[in-house]
């Protein structure tokens, strides 16, 4: 159980869907030799001709390889070469289509599928690394990347920001505002909570990678709402960890908005965004106590598509895993347990699967039912997931916990923080 | 040659200005003193350069209460010469071991203390740098126009190892500033320290000051931390502006009363 926990470490290849010819490569260090991509990419082909979608496949030395085509007209690989890794298909899966939202993010859906000269296409694509290469390193400290859940931080009165933030986004002339704390999201208008979920876990990362500078006015697309016609992301760093964001339109200027409106609005609430950013390690209010032996949890609503993830900061005391390996595992876990028996969050209906990947079928999952409840024990760790209509919890623990004692840790666990936040 | 079509008289009119010969408004050495400590002490966290949002600013105690004077520098320059590198120098921040494109415009704020030479006045210029990555300065119409709006100074890049960001530089004055205009204009050659692949010589940046008669700085990749590096170039921005907004009142020296030479809105 061991070796299926650990991370290995990936590849990224982007070609042209029609003539394969390479359009860029991340990842770890080394290239791939041009042989092996054009082998890669040959394989995929040859299954086209025969009428079949090559979609995956898993080496004899267990690394795993994921083919995409996106649109018609770019084909995207996910290789992971660690021999005995964790690394699950939909990991890959959901690293591809995250590239690909970063390309149309940045350069516009047109540009990608219209492409005429290849070559200029290159230099474009250049400006879209910094997002997919946030993405391959796991987008920071969150779990959007995999969920397509938005990563929350919840605030014990988060009514006064909530104000600040409709009021200033509206003075904005826009209908789209958000604040972020270390990428996370505090509050957002309405109309941002609308945007598809995989676009509000985009925008908090598009912002990580502006982690130094005070301002921007960022040309961005919306890979589901608006693919070909930009918009302006205006961002300001309100302290150093606290970023608010507006989407807007061709008014107002970067200056305008930042001279006249932000000040106005924000001034007054300095304290409580200090307040914010203390919490941000936690991503829980302080008034929340969770048991002496939860070392970390995911809990996701279902409903909103949201998802808060906390792991226990601070001194480890021997035998237990650090923090960073706790939320590694945490990852882990929900791709084990989502992918096996809770299910994957997908937009839509909860409880319908997988409803977007007509390749995944039934039988792989192996349920006639939908599973509510599992475990794993491992030699580092215990690990329990639940699933409510309107919650999944995905809880971690150490491995001195009873294993018999793990389901009503857990489902306590959800009832607290449930009625004490009202996630 | 770096000279293009139509800009004899750009640069005509650059050479008319007449150049205040550095340190004579503001004293250069002052953050080497030991009575610029307070003042340079409140943009310093430890070691490092305190990061400032923007509803932050230098906090000094009652009795050193000085004003603040708040510019906007335009950073212009081909793709790859280092623009975002250079803002993130002069605020102090950590300079990305990777180059990537900026794919928007990325402002940073940097707080500068100054002593005036005349009165002995000291002020705290907020400088706004605005960086905008060239490519998507080329796809979006909107964008330089946008860093245009208001600006107070721009910084024209070259880099020492890439000629043809060197050559490049007469088209980036034409594109971003009318001949009359009253913008502080710099250049500045970034990676001087890799000589060894230096493809922009000191004859052809001698030629070029004569011609074009702007002020040339050299930035290499020192390790950032210490003033020393950045001080020359934040000095003479700071002169360069002062200057500027003296000639604007039309009077050669500010008053002391008022803390700054013209209303300048959001202090």
């Amino acid at each position: 159980m061991c070796a299926m926990l650990q991370a290995g470490s990936l590849h990224l290849l982007c070609l042209t869907a029609s003539s394969g010819v390479p359009l860029f490569s991340r990842g770890v260090s080394r290239q791939l030799p041009f042989s092996v991509i054009g082998s890669l990419n040959g394989v995929h082909m040859f299954g086209g001709g025969q009428g079949a979608v090559l979609s995956c496949c898993e080496t004899d030395s267990g690394g795993r390889v994921v083919w995409k085509v996106f649109q018609e007209s770019v084909m995207l690989i996910a290789v992971n070469g660690e021999q005995g890794g964790a690394v699950d298909d939909f990991q890959l899966r959901r690293l591809l289509e995250n590239t690909w939202n970063c390309m149309v993010l940045v350069l516009g859906q047109d540009e990608l599928v219209n492409a005429r000269n290849v070559e200029r296409l290159k230099r474009d694509l250049r400006s879209c690394y910094r997002l997919i290469d946030l993405f391959l390193e796991g987008a920071g400290d969150g779990m959007g990347d995999l969920t397509h859940c938005a990563d929350c931080l919840l605030v014990p009165q988060p009514g006064p920001l909530q104000e600040a933030l409709d009021t200033f986004t509206q003075a904005s002339e826009s209908e789209f505002g958000c604040l972020l704390v270390h990428g996370k999201v505090v509050v957002a208008t309405e109309k941002w909570w609308r945007l598809a979920p995989q676009e509000v876990v985009l925008l908090s990362a598009l912002v990580r990678t502006f982690s130094g500078s005070s301002s921007c006015d960022h040309p961005v697309f919306l890979p589901q709402g608006s693919p070909t016609v930009p918009l302006r992301l205006l961002r300001f760093q309100l302290l150093p960890g606290a970023d608010l964001c507006v989407l807007c339109g061709p008014a107002p200027s970067l200056q305008t908005a930042e001279s006249q409106l932000v000040a106005r609005f924000w001034c007054p609430l300095v304290e409580t965004l200090r307040g914010c950013l203390a919490l941000s390690g936690r991503c829980l209010p302080g008034s929340v106590k969770l048991h002496g032996d939860v070392l970390g949890l995911l809990l996701i609503n279902r409903e909103s598509r949201r998802a808060v993830s906390t792991v226990t900061p601070g001194d480890t005391p021997p035998g237990r895993p650090r923090p960073a390996r706790c939320r590694e595992l945490l990852r882990l876990f929900y791709v084990f347990a989502a992918t096996r028996y809770l299910g994957p969050e997908e937009a839509g209906v909860p409880g319908e699967r997988r409803q977007g990947d007509p390749l995944e079928e039934d039988f792989t999952l192996g349920f006639s039912h939908q599973p509510l409840q599992c475990y794993l024990v491992t030699e580092e760790c215990k690990l329990f997931g639940l699933q409510t209509p309107q919650h999944q919890l995905y809880l971690l623990m150490p491995v001195s916990v009873p294993t018999f004692a793990l389901r009503s840790l857990a489902t306590r666990t959800l009832s607290a923080l449930t009625s004490s936040t009202g996630f | 040659m770096i000279k293009s079509r139509g800009s004899a008289e750009l640069e005509a009119s650059f050479t008319m200005i007449p150049p205040q010969p550095p340190g004579s408004l503001i004293l250069i050495d002052w953050y080497r003193s030991a009575d610029s400590k307070e003042y340079f002490n409140r943009i310093k966290n430890k070691k490092q350069r305190r990061r400032f949002g923007l509803l932050e600013a230098p906090v000094l105690p009652p009795h050193l209460s000085v004003d603040t004077v708040r510019y906007k520098v335009f950073i212009s320059g081909k793709s790859g010469v280092g623009k975002t590198a250079l803002a993130a120098r002069l605020s102090g921040l950590d300079i990305p071991n990777m180059h990537y494109e900026t794919t928007g415009i990325e402002s940073t704020v940097v707080f500068w203390p100054v002593k005036l030479r005349d009165n002995g006045q000291v002020l705290f210029f907020r400088l706004q740098l605005w960086d905008c990555g060239e490519n998507a300065l080329r796809r979006f119409d909107h964008l330089l126009p946008s860093c245009k709006e208001q600006v107070d100074a721009i910084l024209f890049l070259f880099s020492f190892t890439d000629r043809a960001s060197f050559e490049d530089l007469s088209n980036q004055i034409a594109r971003s500033s009318e001949p009359s205009d009253s913008v502080v204009k710099l250049i500045v050659g970034t990676k001087f320290d890799l000589f060894m692949h230096a493809d922009v010589t000191d004859q052809d940046v001698r030629k070029f000051q004569e011609v074009w008669g702007l002020p040339v700085f050299r930035m290499g990749a020192d390790v950032v931390g210490a003033f020393g590096e950045v001080a020359p170039l934040l000095n003479a921005l700071a002169e360069s502006l002062w200057h500027q907004d003296c000639m604007m009142v039309g009077a050669a020296r500010p008053s002391p009363a008022t803390g700054g030479p013209g209303p300048r809105p959001g202090v």
